[in-house]
């Protein structure tokens, strides 16, 4: 999928751990590692919502569509 | 995705009816393989059950052991179907039955249905083509409209299944 999720850098810029995360937005540590990690394949409205109150983000900051191509080019 | 539903009785006990099932399933093909091999000549067959002698019963009693046969089969097939369906009550207990093993058993059991339909047809068909005036011979098998909707039921099901299984696996990865 190019849908891209870049919680590791906004977690990394406000200074937050996956746990801190999970525990504002009342979601399992589970659940946001699978969001973490690529292998969500949908998520709530109600979810983006508490993730970007959480870290006072816009749903674009959290997601990104990426080619293929963009993701070669970036490493 | 396990769904929480209040504990019945329907479920254990359905775990025991289809153990008695496939044990009385075996035990009827053990009956009906030693009546085959173990029942002495036509002759001592046709003075048993008052057959007369003459082609017609000789006949009647080919038909009998043609339709043991086929019952025969029968076995390994309800075990196919009882085996399967023992599986799905266990998911079920389990709370998790949208698998896609289940669909897969659905789908099975669909397949042995038809082939006991068609059994039950031949064993009809056999049992009027050597039934003689004196003896007939009646099999209450045949053609059954409520039996080939329930084959067209099980097809339907095991779709409904998979399509299920693809839901709850939607919903498993959605945040």
């Amino acid at each position: 999928m190019a849908i891209t999720v870049k919680l590791d850098d906004l977690l990394h810029d406000r200074r937050m751990t996956l746990t801190e995360l999970a525990d504002r937005v009342g979601m399992t540590l589970a659940n946001l590692s699978i969001l973490k990690t690529g292998k969500a394949r949908a998520i709530r409205f109600s979810t983006l919502d508490a993730i970007c109150e959480a870290l006072a983000c816009q749903p674009g900051d959290l997601l990104r569509y990426e080619t293929v191509q963009e993701v070669e080019r970036a490493k | 995705m396990k769904t929480q539903s209040s504990p019945t009785a329907a479920l254990p006990l359905a775990h025991v009816v289809l153990r008695v099932l496939i044990f009385a399933n075996w035990f009827m093909g053990v009956a009906i393989f030693l009546l085959l091999v173990a029942t002495p000549n036509e002759l001592w067959i046709m003075r048993a059950f008052h057959i007369p002698h003459s082609p017609e019963g000789s006949r009647l009693v080919m038909g009998l052991r043609a339709i043991a046969v086929l019952g025969l089969i029968a076995v390994p097939l309800n075990y196919a179907m009882l085996k399967r369906l023992l599986a799905m009550v266990e998911t079920v207990r389990a709370g998790d039955p949208f698998v896609a093993a289940n669909a897969a058993r659905l789908q099975t059991i669909a397949w042995v249905l038809l082939a006991l339909q068609l059994l039950s047809i031949a064993i009809e068909a056999i049992a009027k083509a050597v039934s003689i005036p004196g003896q007939p011979l009646h099999m209450h098998a045949g053609f059954s409209i409520n039996g080939w909707l329930t084959v067209l039921l099980t097809f339907l099901l095991a779709r409904v299944f998979a399509e299920g299984t693809n839901m709850r696996d939607e919903l498993e990865g959605t945040v």
